[in-house]
């Protein structure tokens, strides 16, 4: 402290010490006042996830009591008709019944700025309406911007927000929507820009698929029960598999697709994350730094996979749920010619103690039968199965398949005898559903993010060095499919990737689990 | 009417009638007990309705008929429930057991072979328990937690220094302390202004009223005067005549029970409130 630095006053409530009358009534975690500022406002994510979200966190009242939102678009707009296409997004999207006293406790507090932030007086407006909530809504000047815009918009508007952040008493959070870059280079860039004005305590990349409850069970399940983690190694575990597939097309999102591909949209985040996941070592606590420590370490870990150990797929004509569905080259806005990817499956090793030669085979991919993200563990089988061989021929090794979604939940398959004379095995399931076991209703993985950043809680948002780790693997995949051309469409929609992606696992005497 | 023997196998036999074309899931969390005299029979059925869908759980609702001639009826029931957006239901089990006469008087033996093995058990005990009486012992030995209602008591100071010896013996819940939730966050946002107050005033009912006094007392280390304006709930709560405002509570009887049954080890502050209340 210098000479002239006055420690600040201390509050009755400081000097009184901690309230004793807390103990026992922290049931909800209540953030401080903010105003959380949507910029994109006039977009889907808004519309499907963002408010639907804030209104289900409206309902069970674990916003804070003083809060504000105020959405942010170039579209044209006021806040009378902002609210009342939020009202009809809430009714159409809203995990709940509508409530109109609930959806009115949070309407009084939503606002419209029809501006370009990047241009002319945009920021400015903004800025004046924020004050002004401070002043109405008792906000304290704490903020939380969510930068729901494209990529390309990014880095100009956090820093027009960071260079208006000192006249702030209150706290700034970012969260920033993904893709966080395009590419390594690019997400180093974008994070040094938001490294001049934020630290990395107040940047909170999002990756919605951290915020489902399944994802966080994962956690649940490996710590908190004893039979899994010592068996979760190389010496029990024969192979991981990771599925993330998706029924449906590109949806209208061409001029994204055609420059992500699968790799990037999913692989580079979701998957990575995952696998990251299932991977980690026990942290020493569930604090953000603590998870995303271990999860980082296996990153860094992962060998950069040869161009054997990948198969990269684009989809062609089909059939999907009964449905005939054009081919990726087809969709309006990719070109004739498109040698973008919408599948990618790989071989990922670990090169760790615990996960020395246990193989992680990945699949993402758009246009497969069924839409499910799972994460099955394949244990060894045993070594010597005291039956005759017909005896076993229904039997399958064991399985840990988590199912992310749909379907939440767990179960394990484990061999049983078919009731009858004789001794013949089968493989049966145990089941825990989530829907089954607690029926409260999961909540939206965006509820939960959103009050996480509110509450300044960073556990389960990317820190920079996860996304740069996952870059650092996703150029060395790119860099290699350079070199060498695939004659796409390589699978039919409605299939489960094109043949390479079955002799991936082939090779090795393994198959993709059976769905 | 099913034997006391039968009871698995008719369970067994209802849950594969209810296995149509839709696959049922036979989740649980727990075992919940309640013990149920005739006159709390509607409320617990009512609260029952809105349970089970919340906690997959096999339910033995016990209904002592202390003056009927000697033996236990049995009644059945499994309740299904869809899961959304997916082809399977859940199931719960309900075992209705209508003890009469003397057998009333060795519960713990018809439960204890109907406990889901490995499961907490919870028991909710309608009315003021008979404490110091070999039921309530019996049950409270082979049970996890004991869940009552205060509000549903007479004498309620001599009902809390009688539960207040349980303590060591089985974890406690009271839903009567479970309403005043929204007081005392309302209470607790006074803090550090509260820290000296010495007269707390409840229009309401006097569980609720001696439960707040209780905490405020343990937790702030004061001497606290109560006065209680009886009524059904707690409509006001004034501190050194100053009024408290809590947030709205849309809380069902259902929803308080089940929030009592996530809830596993002791409750210290609830514990200490209970020791401060009387």
């Amino acid at each position: 402290m210098t000479e002239t630095e006055v420690p600040p006053p201390i509050s009755p409530a400081e000097e009184a010490g901690p309230n004793p009358l807390l103990e026992g009534l922290e049931l909800r975690r209540r953030p401080e006042p903010c105003a959380l500022v949507i910029y994109g406002a006039s977009g889907d994510l808004t519309r499907r996830k963002l408010i639907p979200a804030l209104y289900a966190l409206e309902l069970r009242r674990l916003l804070p009591e003083r809060f504000a939102v105020l959405g942010v678009a170039r579209s044209a707009g006021n806040d009378e008709v902002f609210r009342e296409r939020m009202k009809d997004a809430v009714r159409r999207h809203a995990r709940d019944p509508f409530q109109t006293d609930a959806w009115e406790r949070l309407a009084a507090g939503i606002r419209y700025v029809s501006t370009d932030v990047g241009s002319g007086d945009g920021a400015a407006r903004v800025h004046d309406v924020l004050e002004e909530l401070d002043w109405h809504r008792g906000t304290g000047g704490n903020r939380v911007h969510y930068l729901a815009v494209p990529p390309s918009a990014l880095s100009a508007l956090a820093a027009e927000i960071g260079r208006r952040r000192d006249q702030k008493t209150g706290f700034v959070r970012l969260i920033v929507e993904k893709p966080f870059g395009h590419d390594r280079a690019s997400a180093r860039a974008l994070n040094a820009e938001l490294e001049r004005y934020f630290a990395e305590s107040e940047i909170f990349r999002i990756d919605h698929y951290l915020g489902k409850e399944t994802v966080q069970n994962l956690l649940a399940l490996r710590f908190a029960n004893g039979i899994f983690e010592p068996i979760w190694s190389r010496q029990f575990v024969d192979h991981v598999q990771i599925t993330v597939a998706e029924t449906i097309g590109i949806e209208g999102r061409a001029s994204f697709y055609e420059q992500e591909g699968a790799i990037r949209d999913i692989f580079q985040n979701h998957l990575l994350q995952l696998l990251a996941l299932t991977a980690m070592e026990p942290p020493i606590d569930f604090t953000a730094e603590a998870v995303r420590n271990e999860k980082v370490k296996v990153l860094r870990a992962l060998q950069t996979p040869g161009s054997k150990s990948v198969v990269r797929g684009q989809y062609g004509r089909g059939f999907v749920e009964g449905e005939e569905v054009s081919a990726y080259r087809e969709e309006d806005g990719v070109a004739a010619g498109s040698e973008t990817e919408t599948y990618v499956a790989a071989k990922l090793m670990i090169e760790s103690w615990r996960w020395a030669d246990t193989p992680f085979y990945v699949r993402v991919g758009k246009r497969l039968p069924r839409r499910e993200t799972t994460i099955a563990i394949q244990f060894t089988r045993p070594p010597h199965p005291p039956f005759e061989e017909m005896a076993i021929e229904g039997l399958r090794p064991n399985v840990l398949l988590v199912h992310v979604q749909p379907d939440e939940g767990v179960s394990l398959a484990i061999g049983a005898k078919v009731p009858g004379q004789g001794m013949t095995l089968r493989t049966v399931h145990m089941d825990f559903l989530y829907g089954g076991a607690f029926r409260t209703g999961l909540p939206e993985a965006y509820e939960r993010l959103v009050l996480d950043c509110m509450l300044g809680d960073a556990t389960l948002f990317t820190r920079a060095d996860e996304v740069d780790e996952q870059w650092a693997l996703v150029d060395a995949i790119v860099a290699s499919w350079e070199r060498e051309r695939i004659a796409f469409p390589n699978y039919a929609a409605g299939t489960w990737g094109p043949p390479s992606a079955d002799d991936l696992l082939r090779a090795d005497g393994r198959s993709w689990r059976r769905h | 009417m099913v034997a006391f023997a039968e009871i698995e196998h008719e369970l067994g036999r209802l849950r594969a009638q209810q296995e149509g074309e839709e696959p049922v899931v036979r989740a649980s969390t727990m075992t919940h007990v309640a013990w149920v005299p005739e006159r709390w029979l509607p409320a617990a059925r009512a609260t029952l309705a809105g349970l089970g869908e919340r906690h997959p759980s096999r339910t033995i609702l016990l209904l002592p008929e202390p003056d009927a001639e000697n033996g236990i009826d049995t009644e059945l029931s499994v309740q299904h429930f869809g899961l959304a957006g997916l082809e399977r239901q859940i199931c719960t089990e309900v075992i209705e057991l209508r003890l009469r006469g003397s057998r009333m008087h060795a519960p713990a033996s018809v439960v204890l072979p109907l406990v889901r093995g490995d499961l907490p058990v919870f028991l909710r005990w309608r009315g003021r328990p008979p404490f110091g009486e070999p039921e309530l012992a019996q049950l409270v030995e082979v049970c996890d937690r004991l869940v009552v209602d205060s509000g549903e008591w007479e004498r309620v100071a001599d009902g809390y220094a009688e539960l207040e010896r349980y303590l060591e013996r089985i974890a406690v819940s009271d839903i009567a302390w479970a309403r005043t939730l929204p007081w005392r966050r309302a209470l607790a946002e006074r803090w550090p202004r509260i820290a000296g107050i010495s007269r707390l005033e409840v229009r309401g009912p006097e569980p609720e009223g001696r439960l707040l006094a209780g905490w405020l007392r343990s937790r702030l280390g004061i001497e606290l005067e109560l006065e209680v304006d009886p009524a059904a709930a707690v409509e006001a709560v004034a501190v050194d005549g100053e009024d408290v405002r809590p947030e709205e509570d849309d809380r069902t009887p259902s929803l308080l029970l089940s929030e009592q049954l996530e809830v596993f080890g002791r409750d210290a502050v609830y514990e200490a409130a209970l020791h401060a209340a009387r």
